[in-house]
């Protein structure tokens, strides 16, 4: 091949790439850096050190769980922005969205110019967290993976907010609440099978290793579902074998109606909780945000679980029964 | 044998690179300028514009989050763009594509692998998505090559089906695995650019030398459209020339799946609208497909970030949707 094609070759590709790749080379590590006067370093409930401001005043909670606990701090005015199904307490609903907990929408983050991120280490994708970072946008993750862990979530949030007295008394209701329980629950000679269900189609029910599954061994029932898988699926020639005494259904499942939900079951006579009429459906914001309203949840599962500790003159009047959450 | 170019085609060439040049830069600018917070072309071209890389909210939107998005978009499209093209050419094929012969399929499969072993990006990952893909390519050419020549579907027939069984593989290992990591590999599943990293980009930059390769041998593609015979009477080895296009292509596909997910059709889209523009010589087909593959994606994305109300949607739900209907009509058209 004569050279000079195969300069002109050469040069050719050598033309085609740099107009192709060539506006890749100046790239600017332009990250906002807020010019914040104190800051302080943390450690987050994930183990990361974090260097947040000394007192956030710009927002933006990941997920509604920690919206809530935000609004329960009475911190409220901080919030930005926060996730899709933010819908406690009510208020919450009016703040703008940046996307929902499992895909939460990086560029609205940013538009916002947070001073802080609030994250949870179970749903926020680790990689938005990992960009945050590096846009130089503090993120500080809590884990609040069952009623202990809430508790410390809510502390560590009130410790960041400078609302450690609210903090704590809603931490220490907590507890004195949990003690009682634990004090009745310990009278109980049986503990029932109990079928928790949190999706319809198909059947969803929880696996050893979620706080839901914690909430109904200290409501004193048994989790028929057991296994390492965190939300196992069931069709109804397991569920019939299992034979649970109660079911328990949160009300998101599939989107249906309290009444459509219990129908799939009373096709089933023959298990136990149908012929006893032991299927509850409840409010599933009580059972799926980790949150202090937990133990509103844990309460109310106590109760369908073991009506007889509820008798008149048998219970605590001091456990607030008023809020059934049947549906 | 003729050695000297068609007296044109230097000129021709250098006109498809500044016009899809031109095209692509304009694209990148619409991809930059828009997302989900908002679209604005005065502050990039402030931002652009200014001698500083500048600071603040704005420009860690666009130079942070949609550019690492906007360049993976690129090299996507550019690499799915040019692997259709080199399947048409090579396997005689108008419909042969990635995504249809069960290419990025296999890809997917090796990727996910690796990514539930808990493998880096690179270069386990990478690895596992081009042995997926090459074992997957590899199958159905082999089913293909046991048929009669003229029996050219049972290359789709046997794309589908490879498909039909990978896309089975990933659904089970998405059933096994634990829920957390399922809900982000449903987005993934058609086609996922949200997760553009700048850290993993300069990976990218090792689809120059198999694009550079397959753009040398764009003569020899053009000589295979003439038939295998005549393709050897002008001297090229079929046989090592297809394994060798196959195993680039495999490698450049298996380099994007692992970063973006299933994105079908690209490889159908482009070369097909720019073989009616130009006709089927392949040193001009191989540059427009660069461009052209790269601005369809970016635009395609682009749209999938900021129509939405709800959020964005994968890229890959864009792409099927203009793809499929054009598949239907080429399949027509071959019949008529």
């Amino acid at each position: 091949m004569p050279s000079y094609h195969r300069k002109q070759k050469v040069f050719r590709y050598a033309f085609l790439f740099v107009v192709f790749f060539g506006w890749l080379l100046p790239v600017p590590a332009g990250a906002s850096t807020e010019n914040n006067s104190a800051v302080r370093h943390v450690i987050d409930l994930t183990g990361r050190n974090v260097e947040i401001p000394a007192l956030p005043k710009r927002v933006i909670s990941l997920a509604p769980a920690i919206t809530e606990m935000i609004f329960s701090l009475g911190k409220q005015e901080v919030l930005l922005a926060t996730v899709e199904y933010s819908n406690h307490p009510p208020q919450a609903g009016d703040l703008p969205r940046v996307g929902s907990y499992i895909r939460p929408d990086l560029e609205k983050i940013v538009a916002f110019q947070p001073d802080l991120v609030l994250a949870t280490r179970d749903g926020n994708p680790r990689h938005v967290v990992d960009q945050l970072d590096r846009l130089s946008i503090p993120v500080f993750a809590i884990d609040p993976r069952n009623l202990e862990h809430i508790q410390k979530s809510l502390l560590a949030l009130g410790t960041v907010f400078e609302a450690t007295p609210r903090a704590e008394a809603i931490a220490s209701s907590m507890a004195r609440r949990l003690a009682l329980i634990d004090e009745h629950v310990k009278l109980i000679t049986y503990r029932p099978r109990v079928f928790f269900q949190v999706d319809a189609e198909p059947i969803v029910s929880i696996g050893e290793d979620t706080f839901l599954h914690e909430l109904i061994t200290r409501a004193g029932g048994r989790n028929v579902a057991t296994g390492s898988i965190p939300y196992p699926r069931f069709n109804w020639e397991q569920v019939l074998s299992l034979q649970p005494e109660i079911v328990i259904i949160t009300s998101m499942s599939g989107g249906r109606q309290p009444e459509w939900l219990r129908q799939q079951w009373q096709r089933w006579p023959q298990i136990e909780a149908v012929r006893n009429d032991r299927i509850h459906v409840v409010d599933a914001d009580l059972f799926d945000r980790p949150t202090q309203r937990l133990v509103d949840g844990l309460e109310t599962l106590t109760r369908y679980l073991h009506p007889q500790l509820f008798a008149p003159g048998r219970f605590d009047p001091k456990i607030s029964v008023d809020r059934s959450g049947e549906l | 044998m003729n050695r000297v170019p068609f007296p044109s085609l230097a000129r021709s060439l250098l006109l498809v690179t500044v016009c899809g040049g031109i095209t692509l830069a304009a694209s990148v600018f619409l991809g930059l300028s828009g997302g989900s917070s908002g679209i604005s072309f005065t502050s990039l071209w402030y931002l652009m514009t200014a001698s500083a890389p500048g600071e603040g909210v704005t420009a860690a939107i666009i130079w942070d989050i949609r550019l690492p998005r906007v360049i993976l978009a690129a090299a996507t499209g550019s690499t799915l763009a040019i692997s259709g093209l080199v399947f048409q050419a090579l396997l005689r094929n108008p419909l042969s594509e990635p995504y249809i012969l069960g290419l990025s399929g296999g890809a997917a499969v090796g990727a996910l692998i690796g990514m539930l072993l808990g493998f880096a990006s690179f270069p386990g990952i990478t690895i596992l998505a081009f042995v997926g893909g090459f074992s997957s390519l590899f199958l159905v050419v082999a089913i293909a090559r046991h048929r009669s020549e003229r029996e050219e579907n049972t290359l789709l027939l046997g794309g589908v089906m490879v498909n039909a069984f990978c896309g089975a593989l990933i659904m089970l290992m998405l059933a096994l695995s634990k829920d957390t990591q399922l809900r982000s590999a449903v987005f993934w599943l058609m086609g996922d650019l949200s997760q553009a990293d700048f850290r993993k980009l300069p990976l990218l930059l090792l689809l120059l030398p198999a694009m550079t390769i397959l753009f040398l041998n764009a003569r020899s593609l053009n000589l295979l459209l003439l038939g295998r015979d005549s393709a050897a009477a002008f001297g090229i080895n079929i046989r090592s020339f297809t394994y060798m296009a196959l195993g680039l292509t495999s490698f450049m596909v298996g380099m994007v799946v692992s970063q973006t997910g299933l994105i079908g059709f690209v490889g159908l889209v482009v070369p097909h609208v720019f073989r009616l523009i130009v006709g089927s010589d392949h040193r001009l087909l191989m540059p427009l497909c660069l461009f052209g593959g790269g601005s369809f994606l970016i635009l395609c994305d682009l749209f999938a970030r900021t129509l939405p109300p709800q959020g964005e949607i994968p890229v890959g739900i864009l792409t099927a949707l203009i793809g499929a209907p054009l598949f239907i009509c080429l399949l027509w058209k071959a019949k008529t």
